[in-house]
This record gives structure tokens, sequence and C-alpha cells, in this order.
């Protein structure tokens, strides 16, 4: 059975929709990320989905059960807050209990649930404190615990590392993975941040303007985008407009582009002739033979050097791992033709 | 700090603060001294408990004690227990809740005789409401409305004014709770009551402790509401306090005056403290 | 039903309540100021039967109403000015300046409130007596009222006195100003707003003042307040009572609307505790 299952779910604000037929499956122990620039409706898809909107129009339903309009305080989900939204009256220990004895959970069964995430998350000498005593960090953590207590179907996270220093978030992302894979929680993530989405995601949501760009794995995502916006948002992409010239073997294809001419594996024929083609950055092969380009201006990375280069007027980029290009030479490189990707050309 | 900084900060003060101390203290000094005999106007002046023994054993004195804690405790709570929900309400901004805001702050600007006058109007033997009620078939003919015995209409009253005032307190500290807590709170499987009762009370506490004190100690010695549609059997510890003056027998008047005093302190920290414990469900 | 929905239903019922709260009872008593006393308005009637400015001409012209009103009506502006120069030195010294015991002293300020105005009314009529000053009526209230509305002065003033900014009496005194161009250049502009909260809160509390004016003021001085209790006491004349209570309550509604359009566009941190 599936854990969540959203079916053409919109959601209007007056004029403006925020979401337009969405419809996403998600399976138990699975951790999803939606993704997406500010204002593609993420955030809209995680209030409707923890019940603090309804929807317009769609059903959702968790663990086969139509919740579509029950309120939060009766769904089986429990939701990490951005602010922690720590409760600031209450010790560590009676936010963490706030959610079981609100079910009416027995006092040895809350005791139970309280040590073993307290002892998971490291917070048992800061059981008796208040949240203002804690550190950004141990905050966090609580807002973990309090909604690990509730043992819920869904777990779901409101980017819940905006708030933490760059060294403190690769800590807490790779902890916030170990114990969902530990109690094997089904969990959605909202985040602006590929980086995050693709360490920690099973599958990943894209959206862009209240609509569904793609779903798929981080490693699909990354090399098989399916639409222009996927192939930018994610990672560094140089997409060009270019015709199909003909077939050169089986499953592969030339395509001539305002840069040059790439080879491209595709399973199936192109179904247009005008095409979008992307490929990444790193991809390029510098080589004898291939495209010439001008380097216009030069980044070194320290294990890549970062070039930005210009063909027939047209700048894009060019990452490798050679030092000897500088700014004003004429390089030449060469893309692998399984790793130029064919985009829907209506993108 | 130097002699010469500290004469220049007291020289500051007195105006001020030193004329407030100068007052109140000798307000409340002559007030305690004539309860014992001193400062007697019209008579010797030596120290005697005969005053406080005299007053204690009467009835009118206990009775009066009685009553006007009686006004005081239920107008605190009737005004608080009136404007959480009201707080709660207007918490977020929605269509009209300027409007309703300010309507219900009104009697903050209405002067307690005018609206004691006003009250009395409309419910007195021939006002609107009797016409009213009257008029739907309820009544077959007027009833007498006015100084009811168990003062109802002193209790409105004081509601009626007060209730605005302990909406102005608790509107800021309901509005200081951020949405993300009740979310959570909700989120966790709180509904309203509890979300109330676990929540936005605890955090709330003093502000409701500040509208409970204050209510209550306006109420306890209220003196125009009480003259104007009180009941005619009781007296309010005020009241009292003025009848004596008025009669020249300024010591009882003290010993009055000093035990509202008294009451209205001691009362107000039992309010606060009860207060307190009920909603936090310990002292903290 | 949605939050809307349930709004809408409270809104409505709120606006109804509201009707019985406010606008009946006012009603009410501004149809009895207009009753005419050549007919009078009995309970068969739902409206006066003869309307007419009558019952305000007569106070106008035979009650005490000229001699209150210009009692109330000089008391309050000269209360309010005492209570502000008063309130000034140690607005001051609690604005601006560091010293032991300073949150202690701002919480005495608050004293007048905490006792009851009947015990201090009293009391100081008590006082004024001992001290042999029960003639001097009209000064006794003046002060009584300009030192029991300090807390008022005191708080809106210290808050004004915090938001002097540092640097501007420092540019004052670095381009050689002299003590009152300090003041008038760095200080003024920040105190204005309070000053002017603090005339008016003054001024309205004083006119409404009953306490104090009846029991030091009676039987000789009269203000709108007393006057209003004793058309409610003996003499209960309704329609005489119905056109005090007007001349109580409208100027005080106009003021405290011109008090918080005040307030609200000079500084928010600017509170009354009263509106």
């Amino acid at each position: 059975m599936v854990a969540i299952d959203i079916e053409h779910l919109s959601k209007k604000f007056g004029d403006f929709t925020a979401l337009s037929d969405v419809s996403i499956d998600v399976q138990p122990k699975e951790f999803v990320t939606l993704l997406g620039p500010s204002g593609c409706g993420k955030t809209t898809l995680l209030k409707l989905i923890s019940g603090f909107l309804e929807p317009t129009d769609g059903v959702i339903k968790i663990g086969g059960l139509d919740v579509t309009h029950v309120p939060p305080e009766k769904r089986d989900t429990a939701l990490c807050f951005q602010s922690y939204a720590l409760f600031p009256h209450l010790t560590v220990k009676e936010n963490l209990e706030f959610g079981p004895r609100q079910k009416k959970v027995s006092s040895s069964e809350r005791k139970a649930r309280i040590d073993d995430v307290s002892e998971k998350l490291d917070l048992t000498a800061q059981l008796d404190k208040l949240p203002n005593q804690l550190s950004g960090g141990q905050q966090q953590r609580v807002s973990l615990g309090r909604a690990l207590t509730m043992r819920p179907s869904v777990i779901l996270f409101d980017e819940p590392l905006s708030n933490l220093d760059a060294k403190l978030r690769d800590q807490v992302r790779i902890e916030i993975r170990r114990i969902q894979k530990e109690y094997g929680l089904t969990a959605i993530y909202v985040t602006h941040d590929q980086a995050e989405a693709l360490s920690m995601s099973d599958r990943i949501v894209v959206l862009n303007d209240g609509r569904v760009e793609q779903v798929d794995s981080p490693e699909q995502l990354y090399y098989a985008p399916k639409t222009r916006f996927v192939a930018d948002f994610i990672g560094d992409a140089n997409i060009f407009p270019g015709e199909v010239v003909g077939a050169i073997s089986n499953g592969l294809w030339q395509v001539e582009t305002g840069i040059g001419s790439f080879s491209v594996t595709a399973l199936e024929a192109p179904k247009t002739k005008s095409v979008s083609l992307c490929w990444r950055p790193e991809s390029a092969i510098i080589d004898t033979s291939g495209i010439k380009a001008k380097v216009v201006h030069r980044a070194f990375q320290g294990h890549f050097t970062d070039l930005i280069v210009e063909t027939n007027e047209t700048s894009y980029r060019v990452q490798t791992k050679r030092t000897d290009a500088q700014e004003g030479d004429i390089i030449q490189f060469l893309v692998s033709p399984d790793e130029v990707i064919l985009l829907d050309k209506d993108t | 700090m130097t002699l010469r900084r500290g004469l220049l900060i007291i020289g500051l003060l007195t105006p001020g603060l030193g004329l407030i101390l100068a007052l109140i203290g000798t307000v409340v000094y002559i007030a305690v001294s004539q309860s014992f005999g001193f400062y007697s106007l019209n008579g010797i002046s030596e120290f005697s408990t005969e005053f406080w023994s005299k007053m204690v054993g009467r009835k009118i004195f206990k009775r009066s004690i009685q009553y006007s804690i009686y006004i005081g405790v239920l107008s605190a709570i009737f005004s608080v227990a009136l404007a959480y929900p009201l707080a709660i309400w207007l918490r977020k901004p929605f269509a009209g809740s300027n409007l309703i805001g300010a309507i219900l702050k009104a009697p903050l600007l209405v002067h307690g005789l005018v609206a004691a006058f006003l009250f009395v109007n409309v419910i007195s033997y021939h006002g609107i409401l009797n016409q009213f009620m009257q008029w739907l078939g309820i009544w077959s003919e007027p009833r007498r409305l006015q100084n009811d015995p168990n003062a109802y209409s002193v209790l409105i009253l004081q509601t009626w004014k007060n209730m605005p005032f302990a909406l102005l307190l608790l509107t800021g500290a309901v509005q200081s709770i951020s949405d993300d807590v009740l979310d959570a709170a909700r989120d966790l499987g709180a509904g309203k009551w509890d979300r109330f009762r676990r929540v936005i009370a605890p955090l709330t506490i003093s502000s409701m402790q500040a509208a409970m004190v204050i209510i209550f100690i306006g109420a306890v010695a209220d003196f125009s509401f009480q003259v104007i549609a009180g009941p005619t059997n009781k007296q309010s510890l005020s009241q009292l306090m003025v009848s004596f003056k008025g009669r020249g027998d300024w010591h009882s008047a003290a010993v009055v005056g000093v035990s509202l005093m008294m009451i209205a302190l001691v009362g107000s920290a039992i309010l606060a403290a009860v207060a307190r414990i009920i909603m936090r469900g310990r002292i903290k | 039903m949605t939050m809307e929905q349930l709004n809408k239903i409270l809104l409505i019922s709120l606006l109804l309540i509201c009707a019985i709260w406010l606008i009946i009872p006012f009603t009410m008593a501004v149809l009895w100021s207009l009753v005419d006393p050549s007919e009078p308005w009995t309970a068969d009637k739902v409206l006066p039967p003869v309307i007419s400015l009558y019952r305000w001409v007569d106070m106008w012209e035979n009650s005490s109403l000229k001699s209150a009103l210009i009692a109330s009506y000089t008391l309050a502006p000269s209360a309010a000015i005492l209570s502000l120069l008063l309130a000034m030195p140690t607005s001051f010294a609690l604005g601006r300046l560091k010293f032991p015991g300073r949150e202690l002293a701002k919480m005495l300020c608050l004293l007048p409130l905490v006792v009851p105005a009947f015990i201090t009314a009293i009391f100081f009529t008590s006082l004024l007596y001992q001290l042999g000053l029960s003639s001097w009526r009209p000064g006794a209230i003046l002060f009584a009222h300009a030192v029991l509305f300090m807390p008022f002065a005191i708080r809106i003033m210290t808050v004004s006195f915090e938001q002097v900014r540092q640097d501007h009496i420092d540019a004052a005194r670095n381009l050689g100003a002299s003590h009152w161009a300090r003041f008038k250049v760095a200080y003024l502009p920040a105190l204005k707003p309070g000053i002017f909260a603090t005339l008016l809160i003054v001024f309205i509390q004083s006119i409404e003042e009953f306490a104090i004016a009846f029991i030091v003021g009676s039987p000789d001085i009269v203000t709108i307040p007393t006057l209003l209790y004793a058309a409610l006491g003996q003499d209960y004349v309704r329609p005489n009572a119905a056109v005090l209570s007007l001349i109580l309550v409208v100027p005080n509604v106009i003021l405290m609307l011109i008090l918080e359009r005040l307030l609200r566009s000079a500084n928010p941190t600017l509170s009354s505790g009263k509106g």
C-alpha cells in the first residue's frame, strides 16, 4: 500500500494558483524531497499534506485513508518547523511529551519513547532545560525529537536546516537521514537547496510555478532531466537549441547547434526536427578535435577549473581538470554522446 | 556613585516621584493613624484600638467586606473570562476585526457615572428593556430591575467597563505568541481547548494576572456603580467609608479605609496566585 | 463550517450585541435629553412626543452647569500642565540616567494607581483639615489631580526621554550650543509627541475624575462629574442627567480619538494604558 497518495491536487488563493494538478505517490519508508525555487508551491504542498490548508481540488490519502478534509490535529502526520516552534514555557522533556500526552499514551510508554528519542538525538543532558537555554542545533534536535515521539506515519520537514550555520547543516543532514532510516519513517522534506535534496533523498519532486516538473531519483534527475527547468535547476547545464540532421547509426543521432555539431544517444527517435539539447559543463573533454571555443574567463577552483568560453558569440561553461587553458586561448573539446541530453522541446 | 551625582538624582526625582511618595505616603499614614485614634478632627487624639474593635463587631462592616469582595472577585473573573475568547478570536486580523476591536474597546471612553446612568435608564421601570420584553410578550407587566439585591446590575456594569481593559492587555499577550507555536500544538494533536489550556494560557499568564489584579482593586473599591445601580440593603466598603466621613466619624471611616486597602492588597495577591495555579498547574 | 463562515456569524452577532451594548443606551440618552417638559415621555410612546432643546438651554441658564463647565475646563488644563512640569525632572532621570534602584523607582511611580481613589480622596481631605488648608479647595484639587495622574506623565515622558538620541545631543554640544539651545534642538523634537500625549491624557483624566472632586470639592466646587452625580441622586431628573452625560462623554470621545491618532502617528511605543 502506498504511504501517501496525492491525486490531482490544486490550491488557489483567490485568483492566484499556488498548485495545479499535482499527483504523487510516496512509498512507505521513502524519503521524498519537494524541491524548487521560492514561490514554486512546495511549502503550500507541505501544508496541504499536514492539513493546515485545504485543497481547492483533489484528494490526499495517507495510509489508504482519505484525509483531504481532516484537520491537522487528527492527521497522523508530524511537522518539523523551520523556526523549530518549541513551546517556550515547557522543558525539553515536556516538549517531547506533548504529542504523546495528547494521544493519551500511557506514562510508561511515554517515558520509553522519550528515553529512546533523547538517546538517539543526544538530548539526555538537556531534558530539564528550557528552549531558550539551548543552542540552535539542540533546538533543532528537540524539534525533530518532538515529531518522533509521536511515532507518526508520515514525518514532514519544512526547511529545517535553513537557520543553522553551514557546518552544522551537514551534520544534521546526516543525522536526519539516519534517524529516518532507523525508525523506518516515511518522510517529506521541503528545501530550496538542491545539494541537500540530492544528498538526502530517495526521490525528488521538482516543482516550478505550482506544477510538477519531474519526479525521479537524484541520479535520474541529474543525468536525465526531462525539462529545461530541471536541467538548469539541478546542477549546471549548457542548453542549446538545435536541428536534428540525421541518424548516424542505430540509437545515435547528429544534431546541429549554433556552436557546432553534437552526437546524441537516444533510445527513441526525436519526435521533432527542432530540439533542445543540453550537457553538463564537466562533461566536456579537452581534445585536439572537437568544438572550438575561446576562453573568456578562467576561475581555478582547486579540484577543477571553471571556464567561461565563447563560440560564435554564444557563451557557455566548461569545467575541466586541466589547468593549462588561459584567458584568450582557444580550446577544443568533445562531449561524449551518452552525456548529451535531449530535452522536451516545449520547455 | 559620587555624592554630587546622588544629590542630583534625588533632586530630579523629588518633584515627581518625591511628591507621589509624599502624597500617597501621607494619605496612607493618616488613614492608619486615624484608624487608631490619632489626628482626631473633633475630639482628643489618643491611641485607641476602640474603633477597630467596635467596627469588627458591626454586622454592616462584615457584610460590606463580603459584598465588596464578592463584587471584586466576580468582576475580575467575568471580565477576564469574556476577554480571553475575544482576544483569541481577534488574534489574526480579518475583515472587520479592527471595527470589532474598536467597538469592544469603546466602554473605556465612557465615564463610570455615565455608564451607570445609561444602564439604569435602559432597565428602568418604564425603560426600553421592560417595553421590549412586554412587546415580545414574555412579560405581562413591567418589572422592577433596578437596584436588585444580588447586585447583577453592578456586576454587569463592572464587566461592561472592565472587559475592554482586560481585552487590551490580553490582546497584546495573545498576539505575541507565534503562529508556528500554535500550529505545532495543533500538529501534535491539540484541539482548541487544549491549545488554550496548554499553550495560550501559560504564555499569557502575566497579562491575565495584571488584568485581574487591576480590575479587582477597582471593583472592590467601587463607589459610583454601587450608589447608582447597586442594592439598597448592602453597602460597598467605599460607600461605607464615605458615609462615616459624612457623619464626621473620621476614625471609623479610617478603619474602613485601611481595611479596604488591606483587602485590595491581600485579595490581589491571592487572586494572582490562584490564577497562576489553575492555569499553570503548579507555581513557578 | 469554515473559519470564514464562523467569522461572519460571530461578526454579525457581535454587531447585534454592540447595538444593544452601545447604540441603544446612547440613543436613549440623546432622546431623553431632547424631551420637552410640556409633554412627558411616558411608557406607551416609542419616541418622545415633543422634542426640543429645552433641557439643554434650561441647564445652561439655570443650573450650575456653567460653573461646572468652567471649573472642569480650567482645572483640567492646569492639572495637565502642572503634572507635566512636575514629571519632567523625574522622567529625565529615569529615562537618561543610570542609578541603582531605577527599576524600583519606576514601579513606585505607579503607586497612585494602586491606592483606591476614594481612600486617597478622603484622607487627603483629612490631611487638608489637619494642615488647616481646608479653605484652599481649588488649589488642593489641582494639586491632587496633578500628582494623582503623574504616573501617566512620568511613564510617557520617560519613554520619550529614552528616545532622545545621544548623537544629537553630542552634535549640538560639539557645535557649541548652550544648555537651552541644546534642549531645543536635540531634546524637544523627540519629546514633542510625548508632551502632547501627556497633556491630553492628564486633561482627559482630570475632566473625568470624580472621587477627589466630590470629596474634596463639595459642596463649593462643582465639576461636571459631581454635577452628574448630584443629578442622579436626590434631584433625579432624567433629562438633565441625560444632558450631563452627553456633555461628559462626547468631548471625551473626540479627545480620545485625537489622542489615538497622535499616538499612532508618533511613536508606537508610547502607551497610555487607556484606549
